[in-house]
């Protein structure tokens, strides 16, 4: 990882946790404290940086924005102590609030941290709307055909605008009745290129003019690109996956 | 009925957290099963309420019950409360999300008079009448407690029953009652008759207040029998007894005080005369070293917090500090947590604890000599001397610091333009005293004046605050002062803010109809400079015929009835008396580890008063 040497008894492991409804109000920032902190209860034998203030060594693949739920979130973390990931797992959810549950890990190997690994994102967006399934399912297909999609990015300084057509690489509609759709959209994510979900939703509703209520945004999954293909981070870590 | 809150309401109020409970440690327990429902109401912010160890104490001790489900509810920031009023949705508990007017009992804890006007929209979002007269058969009692209920007048007509003192036991014995009334098919006053039997409970429904001409108080009488005249302040009498939280709520937004607080003692020593938690607690009981470090352990290890702080009025008067901290300090790191020691009195002990326990950066160090010359920190009985202060601030540069934040009051009795230039003087030649230190010449030093409000229980209960002029003078004159000095920031407190806390402090029963009007035109979080509406307030006031001066600025006769006189804190009024004659004549009073004075707590019949603290300490 970015900091300090691996020591000889240190292993990292890298593994996969869900964000229910019941915490999708907190920040980033306040799940990595929940992490911290159940980390401490659970005793586990995580490494810390060096230096005056140290800091667990834990390392988050994509931040979640606030009132996201996910099925798939990536960490990678530093322990000092051999521990089986069945073990890490099991004393981990033990220590985890309701809402946020960890569901597999595998040793990692020479392998490049997790943050500069996430190049997608696959999104299901939930939303109620007056406009009937054909006229969506145009939208969608329009848009699929052009080169640009402009959107409104936020910065430091404030709105600055982008074309977020290259980012978006497939999108499916799927009928839910009672005027609701379900978009499931795979994006680029990560470091480098990132659109968030409220994104695509706001610049899809300015250029075809409709104001779909949004019900909800799940991430379903979180890919690496490996020989070509998007990848589950756990399975390019070489190791052991488990539970299996 | 469980509230339901969607989205478009949270996703569109800052740190909606705030508002969906759920954290780690919170107690969750079918509301079916028990018999009284509690809701714990503390009127602020979440991130402020969420700091609050008295409620984290009453919390653990009300759900060890199996009979009874202590849940919290927290003021709503703006925001929130716009969002709720838009949907018509009710003020809820983040435990289960009901209603707070589907609780049994709904208790306020009183920490600031300047949040009493969200005590009101509190009652009014939870759909509750405001007015305790307006409570029928089937809706919750509302009581209240905490620092502020020792004088409770200004909120008599809200507030059903207050209980004075420490509530650990009291909250137990009115819980008891509570399931006794349930089953008698009594009437809701004949529930508050039976609490008013409880030593340190007050109702106020069933106290009369006279006034005289004048405005002042001509006497205040039961008015039916069976209840006392006075109502003595409960206390505990040994906290190693008593019930400590060590599995508190791990809040997931950053609160004010994120640590775990580990209190080792409750009362102060020192009884500086314009402190009122000075005389409030007394006496001094401590908490035995072994038990607080076993208690810092359990907590860590059920909470995961990566700091754990020391609580009290004064850090340093802890009698077996060394043999604590350096426990703590042992255990502390091994786990990797921070240690954190407030109100250390700076001396080379301390010094060389605070090297030890924190490993962080030095950013700032904090003094409050309270007064700029000796003449007033006699006045007040404050034992700094002026010695003491140049030899903690080169103690600190040498340690590494470099900031160095001194508090002071401005508007104390007796004090003159002399005293208020003292200020800026000492900043001044603290300065140049460090600056062949090494270091020394980095030092800034930060002065924050905050201003003298009397309050009930201290011997200047009777004196008047400086009026606003006054005070806004003083604050003019001092920032001249120190103006031209580029290494001191002065920072000072709005006047016209602490002018109304000093009519909540010593305010009777009418001003309640002040505080509602000012409520009803729009005054919340009045603590808050951002929504401090002073205009509103006086208003208010005239509207209701009643001058804020002469709550605030008027001198009271020492044998004048004062709106708190039916309360007995265990420290008399003629002890008081004498400590302000005393401070008229600049004489300082012994510490209770010194000598007892004989104020009156010794009728408690425990902690320092017993003596054995006393001698332990004088040998040790």
């Amino acid at each position: 990882m970015s900091s300090g040497v691996i020591g000889t008894m240190a292993k990292v492991l890298r593994f996969r946790f869900s964000r229910g409804p019941e915490l999708k109000y907190l920040s980033h920032l306040d799940v990595l404290r929940v992490f911290e902190r159940a980390l401490r209860r659970s005793q586990l034998p995580v490494g810390y940086t060096r230096g005056f203030n140290p800091r667990m060594r834990l390392v988050f693949g994509l931040p979640m924005s606030t009132g996201l739920t996910s099925d798939a979130e990536y960490a990678d973390i530093v322990l000092e102590r051999e521990i089986s990931c069945e073990d890490f797992v099991s004393i981990l959810n033990e220590n985890m609030p309701v809402g946020i549950k960890i569901h597999e890990a595998a040793e990692l190997i020479g392998q490049e941290n997790i943050m500069n690994l996430i190049k997608a994102a696959l999104y299901s967006i939930t939303f109620e709307t007056d406009r009937r399934e054909s006229e969506i399912a145009c939208m969608i297909s329009d848009l699929l055909s052009q080169n640009e999609l402009m959107a409104m990015k936020k910065t430091k300084k404030g709105f600055r605008p982008e074309n977020i057509r290259p980012l978006i690489y497939r999108l499916g509609l799927a009928n839910k009745g009672n005027n609701t759709f379900e978009l499931s959209a795979l994006v680029s994510a990560g470091a480098e290129k990132n659109l968030r979900a409220d994104l695509l939703m706001e610049a899809l509703s300015r250029k075809y003019e409709f104001r779909p209520n949004i019900l909800s945004i799940h991430r379903k999954a979180l890919y690496t690109e490996d020989a070509g293909g998007w990848k589950d981070p756990i399975e390019v870590t070489d190791g052991k996956r488990c539970p299996d | 009925m469980r509230i339901n809150l969607t989205d478009d309401i949270l996703l569109n109020v800052q740190k909606p957290a705030k508002y969906t409970g759920n954290e780690w440690n919170m107690v969750r327990k079918n509301p079916g099963d028990v018999d009284v429902r509690f809701a714990f109401c503390f009127p602020d912010d979440y991130e402020i309420g969420m700091s609050h160890l008295g409620m984290k104490i009453l919390y653990h001790i009300l759900n060890r019950r199996e009979d009874t489900y202590c849940e919290r509810v927290f003021a709503p920031w703006v925001d929130m409360e716009e969002k709720l009023r838009e949907n018509n949705i009710p003020l809820y508990s983040l435990e289960t999300y009901t209603p707070v007017s589907e609780f049994d009992m709904v208790g306020f804890t009183l920490q600031y008079e300047m949040s009493y006007t969200n005590i009101l929209s509190m009652l009014d979002l939870g759909g509750i009448p405001v007015f305790a007269k307006d409570r029928k058969d089937n809706m919750p009692f509302v009581l209240a407690g905490g620092p502020c209920a020792v004088n409770p007048e200004p909120l008599a007509d809200f507030v059903d029953f207050f209980v004075i003192g420490e509530a650990e036991e009291a909250i137990n014995e009115i819980i008891d009652e509570y399931k006794a009334w349930k089953n008698s098919g009594e009437s809701r006053e004949e529930f508050l008759a039976r609490v008013a039997k409880i030593e340190g409970v007050y109702v106020p429904a069933f106290y009369d207040v006279d006034y005289n001409e004048d405005g002042t108080v001509k006497s205040i009488r039961p008015n039916r029998d069976g209840v006392p005249a006075k109502i003595k302040r409960r206390i505990i009498r040994d906290l190693n007894e008593a019930d400590f939280p060590d599995d508190v709520i791990v809040p997931y937004v950053g609160t004010v005080h994120d640590r775990i607080m580990l209190e080792i003692f409750r009362g102060c020593i020192r009884g500086c005369r314009f402190c009122q938690a000075g005389f409030i607690y007394r006496p001094l009981r401590e908490r035995d070293h072994e038990k607080l470090l076993k208690l810092a352990k359990q907590s860590i290890e059920k909470t995961g917090y990566e700091e754990i702080s020391l609580v009290s009025l004064s850090t340093s008067d802890y009698s077996r500090l060394p043999e604590l901290c350096n426990a703590l300090i042992e255990y502390t790191e091994g786990e990797k947590v921070n240690l954190s020691l407030p109100s250390l009195r700076l001396d080379n002990f301390s010094m060389q604890l605070m090297e030890k326990a924190s490993k962080v950066r030095k950013s700032g160090l904090t003094f409050a000599p309270e007064a700029g010359t000796q003449r007033l920190r006699d006045v007040i009985n404050k034992n700094i001397t002026e010695e003491d202060l140049f030899n903690a601030v080169k103690m600190a540069v040498s340690g590494g610091w470099n900031s160095v934040k001194l508090y002071f009051m401005m508007g104390l009795p007796t004090e003159t333009m002399e005293d208020v230039e003292a200020i800026g003087e000492l900043g001044i030649r603290l300065i140049e005293s460090c600056r062949d230190l090494p270091g020394g010449k980095s030092l800034n030093i930060t002065i924050s004046t905050s201003c003298f409000v009397p309050k009930p229980f201290t011997p200047f209960q009777w004196e008047p605050m400086d009026d606003m002029e006054t005070l806004m003078e003083k604050q003019f004159r001092l920032k001249d002062r120190v103006r031209k000095n580029r290494r001191i920031t002065y920072n000072y407190h709005d006047a016209r803010v602490s002018m109304l806390e000093a009519v909540f402090a010593r305010g009777d029963r009418r001003i309640g109809q002040a505080l509602y009007k000012a409520w009803r035109k729009g005054c919340k979080f009045d603590g808050w400079a951002e929504f401090f509406d002073f205009d509103k307030w006086m208003e208010a006031f005239e509207e209701c015929g009643l001058d804020p001066k002469f709550y605030a600025n008027r001198r009271r006769s020492f044998d004048e009835i004062l709106p708190w006189d039916h309360i007995n804190i265990g420290v008399t009024k003629r002890f008081l008396q004498k400590e302000c004659e005393k401070a008229y004549r600049g004489e300082v009073t012994q510490n209770c580890a010194e000598n007892c004075s004989f104020c009156g707590a010794q009728g408690y019949k425990t902690g320092i008063c017993l003596g054995e603290q006393r001698s332990d300490r004088n040998n040790g």
